[in-house]
């Protein structure tokens, strides 16, 4: 059973969680022209990496709080999670 | 209050499983938990209010995960982040918590018709528990509580008694008939009461 630290939680099992995507994505600044090329690249590029990455997780049956994970893609051993306001 | 409770029609009163010489004293009790008040509150993020001191019913608000602050008629859980449920006997409570807590500071909400409420009693609840909710039971302690899930279905646990076991066990209403039997077939083993 994977196991997540969720930062208000503690431990728990990854059945309470929900995935939510690279967290290394930074959306396009408000107010700022974003041209089409870097609309599509926020909206669909994504590197996934073989390796650490940065994630959003959901603990969706508990606190339902969103925060940040580093994670091995390939091992699926977390090394750190963070709250949002947070680094991770 | 609505004299219809979330499972009214599903729950059944009487001796199953495997119960066939046994005390009966012994067995599992399984009931619903009917004309509680539920109110949500949610303390706003921008809101720079201290909490220390403010109370509902004489009891402050748990700040940390886990954390039960109770009495006789009414416990405060612990829900997430400046998210707490009130679970009350009094009727008043939602008045007496409108006092204590302003619309600028908070979001009161009363969710008392959208939970279905099993109550499960006994020596072996956690046991039953364990079946199908990936929570580590064997720390949780009286008046701690957690939310989890059982079989899928999102549930809030409040261990309100240690001495047997006795879970309160809150789920949505619409997943409480499916909910509740998930936990009387996980109960057959040890055979249970329907109170």
């Amino acid at each position: 059973m994977l196991e997540i630290k969720c930062p208000y939680c503690g431990k728990r099992s990854q059945n309470e969680f929900s995935y939510g995507g690279d967290a290394a994505v930074k959306r396009p600044e408000l107010g700022k022209e974003v041209s089409d090329k870097e609309w599509d690249n926020f909206v669909y590029l994504r590197k996934n990496p073989r390796g650490n990455h940065r994630e959003f997780w959901h603990h969706v049956a508990g606190c339902r709080q969103w925060f940040k994970v580093l994670r091995d893609t390939s091992t699926h051993e977390i090394f750190k999670t963070a709250r949002l306001d947070e680094e991770l | 209050m609505t004299a219809i409770t979330p499972l009214e029609l599903v729950h059944k009163k009487g001796t199953f499983g495997d119960h066939h010489k046994k005390n009966e004293e012994d067995l599992l009790q399984i009931s619903e938990v009917k004309y509680l008040n539920i109110i949500q509150i949610v303390h706003y993020k921008k809101s720079t209010l201290q909490l220390n001191n403010i109370t509902v019913e004489g009891l402050k608000f748990p700040l940390e995960s886990s954390k039960v602050s109770f009495n006789k008629q009414t416990r405060i859980l612990w829900n997430g982040p400046k998210t707490w449920l009130v679970i009350s006997l009094n009727e008043n409570i939602l008045n007496n918590i409108r006092e204590k807590c302003d619309d600028k500071n908070f979001a009161i909400t009363d969710i008392s018709h959208s939970r279905a409420v099993v109550q499960i009693k006994g020596f072996q609840a956690r046991e039953v528990l364990k079946k199908g909710s990936p929570i580590n039971l064997n720390e949780f302690e009286k008046d701690n509580c957690a939310g989890t899930v059982f079989h899928g279905v999102t549930i809030l646990v409040d261990l309100i008694n240690d001495n047997p076991d006795t879970f309160n066990l809150f789920t949505l209403r619409s997943f409480g008939e499916s909910f509740y039997h998930h936990i009387t077939d996980a109960a057959l083993e040890f055979g249970y009461v329907g109170v």
